[in-house]
């Protein structure tokens, strides 16, 4: 097509337009110097952690050797599995349940737009900070010697880490949340209450429903390893058959484990798609 | 809602009085420079002016959405700046706002977003939402969303109506607030032609049959002259142009937007 057919007429009578910028922008010398020091840093750290692909493969035949003795699976002590496996589950529902309620009054408080005060931001802010960063398996040592070995040393790890991950994003979604509904609620005299509930909540449940049902799912897979620190549940079973070298009757935990995380999982995402 | 009495107690009152307002956001030279404005009990006014002129800062000053720095402002009487928490909120609840952008709650009912109106005079959950709210509530909200036609769409989700029916709703919510004094962000921006002036009809219709006092902005020059009885331009921070509407011309008006 020659320029006389474009519309408009020719290409030439069009005034010479600026030249394009570059492609891809040239990075600052204190950005290049970061990018060289994170590179360096990662090839240390590949280094010290003794990354050894030989090892890796040498290693494949005792993994065989282990799945080879994991089968037949060993089903006699089902109905225990079973019953440590209701336990780890209800170990998550109940601390899920629990964190969430603790979670979602904390997060309002620790949301910059709904708090009643600086001060009571700060100090919430500052409180899920802390049960988030602490993992989960320390806080169940801390329990467990507070209240001694069992499921409830596990429920009360499991809240706390739910208060710190649902806090946190519960007032990352609250803070989210269109303005406009507060602003219409607040023009019409509502309390600080009545304007949360009414019109903060209800924007951010999508985002508040997804947080939580995720939390469900994490507590789950979590649950199972608090029990290695004695807090209740399936873990110190499959601790003890790992170590006694029973794998077929790890392999039985281990599928157990798997068949609650993963109907979990589906529940979740059935539920999630039904609410949302 | 009772209409009216033929003989309104507060005739010759002020709704709203502004006196040397000011207000500026950061360094910016003020977007408010010095407002003077009083509008007295049952007049429509429209207020105009190009975009960034202050007309929604001037709105949001009258309920203290947005925080004067000088000057006076009296709405019903009171000065806004000088009132605590409380008091501010139980100025709010007797003045109706509604908004450009509708601003009803997406997820909840229409009917649900009505019964919020109620908040300006009930404490608690009580209206909160339309299942814990009680008989006569729910029933005035049935009311108020009746007026504007939507009654049959009370368990509809705020979020699947339309926008004309949206901002229907919000002027329901207003209502039932029960409100003396209406101020309106331009009410019919977001709306096409029909909707708009079917909206804006409805909305003065309601206010007049109440004997209540309408502030609304308007880009509708029609509308100003059609549904005010008096116009207010504001141009550079300032009341630039101030009449009767009977007595406007749009080319006049248009020279506010210049």
């Amino acid at each position: 097509m020659s320029d006389a057919a474009l519309p408009g007429g020719s290409l030439a009578a069009v005034p010479r337009a600026p030249a394009p910028p570059a492609r891809f922008e040239r990075p600052s010398p204190l950005a290049f110097l970061v990018s060289l020091v994170a590179l360096a840093f990662l090839a240390i750290a590949v280094d010290g952690v003794g990354v050894s692909p030989g090892e890796f493969v040498r290693g494949f035949p005792g993994i065989g050797r282990m799945l080879a003795q994991m089968v037949p699976l060993d089903l006699s002590r089902l109905a225990f599995v079973g019953r440590a496996l209701l336990e780890t589950f209800q170990m998550a529902v109940v601390g899920t349940v629990f964190g969430i309620a603790w979670a979602l009054p904390l997060a309002i408080v620790a949301t910059r737009s709904q708090t009643p005060h600086p001060i009571l931001y700060y100090t919430t802010r500052g409180f899920i900070s802390f049960a988030r960063t602490v993992p989960d398996l320390i806080w169940a040592l801390v329990f467990v010697i507070a209240v001694g070995l069992g499921p409830f040393a596990g429920m009360l790890a499991i809240m706390v880490d739910t208060i710190g991950f649902c806090g946190r994003f519960f007032a990352e979604s609250m803070e989210e949340v269109d303005r406009g509904p507060q602003e219409a609620l607040e023009s019409i005299g509502a309390s600080r209450l009545g304007t949360v509930v009414c019109a903060v909540l209800p924007a951010a449940l999508p985002a508040l429903i997804n947080t939580a049902l995720y939390s469900v799912e994490k507590a789950t897979r979590a649950s199972v390893v608090l029990g290695l620190v004695g807090a209740g549940g399936i873990g110190i079973e499959l601790k003890v058959a790992m170590d006694m070298f029973s794998y077929d009757q790890a392999a039985t935990i281990i599928l157990a484990v798997f068949a609650l995380v993963f109907g979990v999982e589906q529940v979740s995402a059935r539920l999630r798609r039904q609410i949302l | 809602m009772a209409a009216a009495p033929a003989q309104a107690p507060h005739a010759g009152r002020a709704d709203l009085e502004v006196r040397g307002l000011v207000k500026r956001f950061g360094a910016d030279p003020p977007i408010l420079d010095g407002v003077d404005l009083v509008v007295p009990h049952g007049q429509s006014l429209a207020l105009l002016g190009s975009n960034g002129a202050g007309k929604s800062t001037l709105l949001r000053c009258c309920l203290r959405l947005v925080e004067p720095e000088g000057g006076e402002v009296r709405v019903l009487g009171q000065d806004v700046r000088r009132l605590g928490r409380q008091a501010l909120r139980r100025l709010r609840s007797r003045v109706g706002f509604v908004f450009q952008r509708h601003n009803l709650v997406p997820r909840l009912s229409a009917l649900t977003n009505v019964l919020h109106g109620a908040q300006s005079r009930s404490r608690g959950p009580r209206a909160w939402f339309q299942g814990l709210a009680p008989r006569a509530l729910r029933e005035e909200a049935m009311r108020c969303l009746e007026l504007v036609g939507l009654a049959h769409m009370a368990r509809q989700r705020a979020d699947r109506l339309s926008g004309g029916q949206s901002q229907r709703v919000a002027i329901a919510r207003m209502l039932m607030q029960r409100p003396e004094f209406v101020i309106a962000d331009e009410p019919v921006a977001s709306l096409d032609p029909a909707a708009g002036e079917e909206v804006m009809r409805l909305l003065v219709r309601l206010l007049r049959e109440r004997d209540l006092t309408l502030l609304f902005i308007s880009h509708d020059l029609r509308h100003a002259v059609e549904f005010a009885d008096r116009v207010i331009g504001l141009r550079g921070g300032r009341i630039e142009l101030d009449g009767p509407a009977a007595e406007q011309d749009p080319g006049r008006l248009a020279e506010i937007y210049e």
